[in-house]
């Protein structure tokens, strides 16, 4: 009986080496396509996908709104902005990577939009500068055609309140609170320049003012200017946002 | 001789066991080469996302407004992953080429390149609009 079990495993044990090696094999190969699937799902979300392109198309669109908004608000015409628009849906229609492009738009005409154009610079301590217009986008690919809407606002508003204290005679200090957004979130400018009104007529507030700003770093800066009037101080700040729109704030600081 | 003939089939089996790993192993290479070309549109998506994100404050535009193709070039090489190459050229709204300069960052290792196609609007107050065509690669 020993015999015949030690005959036994010694004959059997190629077959043993071949059946392990099998296993492993399995064990390798499922070990590989389980990762190479887990890949592919992964690989399927990020490939190239048309929502890319869109993104980019609705990149091109917001910049040619803020690129008309800024030649608009420093004093170009409002076909300005058509004409931009024009011009990058003529350029898109030549793109043919994907498919074919269509880029249509409508310029926003409403009770605050002309032409898609609002230029809002009033006495009550805000200005806003914006342009809006409302695109469709089809994308006639090989694997789908696509249509998407979609509305593209870009807006510059300054929104200022201040108020002066006496210091002698009719030597006044005033203090302003100035604060500027690009699409309702805090912006920075580029450049502001303040004027104070004595007899109807505008002048910069410079060094000789003891002008002073702080930057609070977040869109909101302080300030500060003494002036001799015998009033209440008109004032008006002119701001340039660091995309190069233009907007104006008149207010009229009274004594606080 | 039964004994002889025996150790034979062992190297025979023993051979056979070792090719049945090996092709595991050579099935696993195969599945390995189909992801590198997946890999490939992965590229064009991070060359596309790249323009994107550039573009997103207006630099790209002012790069080429200003045709300051060192800092174009720069920046792309910050925002590409490591080891990508990449060769940029930049054509009018007529399709006329204005750079310069070749903005590269080197040569491709290999002719596997990937190609990206974008519409770069600048956002100055002179309006401008270009074509990007950007090819990728894995860099030599």
């Amino acid at each position: 009986m020993r015999q015949f079990r030690r005959k036994f495993r010694a004959n059997s044990s190629g077959q043993l080496l071949i059946v392990a090696a099998l296993m492993i094999a399995i064990l390798i190969s499922s070990t590989t396509i389980y990762v190479y699937e887990l890949s592919r799902e992964t690989n399927n979300v990020d490939s190239y996908p048309v929502s890319d392109v869109i993104l980019a198309v609705k990149q091109s669109s917001k910049n040619t709104m803020i690129s008309s908004l800024a030649n608009i608000s420093k004093g170009g015409e409002k076909a300005t902005l058509e004409v931009n628009l024009n011009n990058l849906s003529h350029v898109l229609g030549n793109l043919h990577q994907l498919g074919m492009y269509n880029l249509c738009f409508t310029v926003v005409n409403d009770s605050r939009y002309d032409s898609g154009v609002c230029l809002s610079w009033n006495t009550s301590g805000s200005g806003v500068s914006s342009t809006c217009a409302n695109f469709t986008l089809n994308v006639q690919g090989i694997a789908a055609n696509i249509a998407v809407n979609y509305t593209v606002n870009a807006t510059t508003s300054v929104t200022i309140n201040g108020s002066y204290t006496r210091l002698e005679g009719e030597e006044k200090l005033v203090n302003l609170t100035c604060q500027v957004l690009n699409e309702e979130e805090p912006a920075l400018f580029k450049n502001i320049t303040l004027y104070y009104e004595n007899y109807g007529s505008w002048i910069q507030v410079n060094s000789s003012n003891n002008l002073s700003i702080v930057d609070y770093g977040n869109g909101t800066y302080l300030l500060s200017f003494t002036v001799s009037l015998s009033s209440d101080v008109p004032v008006s700040t002119h701001v340039y946002d660091l995309r190069d729109v233009f907007v104006q704030a008149n207010t009229t600081c009274i004594e606080g | 001789m039964k004994s002889k003939n025996g150790g034979q089939i062992r190297i025979i089996e023993a051979f056979l066991a070792v090719l049945i790993v090996f092709s595991s192993f050579a099935i696993s290479a195969n599945l390995t080469v189909t992801q590198t070309t997946r890999n490939h549109d992965n590229l064009a998506s991070i060359g596309l996302q790249t323009l994107v994100q550039l573009d997103s404050d207006g630099s790209l535009g002012k790069y080429i407004d200003d045709e300051d193709w060192s800092t174009l070039r720069n920046s792309i090489n910050l925002v590409l992953p490591a080891g990508t190459a990449f060769n940029l050229t930049v054509y009018n709204g007529q399709m006329q080429q204005i750079n310069t300069e070749v903005v590269s960052n080197g040569g491709f290792s290999s002719q596997d390149i990937t190609f990206v196609e974008y519409v770069c609007a600048s956002q100055g107050s002179n309006f401008h609009c270009y074509v990007i065509h950007l090819y990728l690669g894995v860099a030599a």
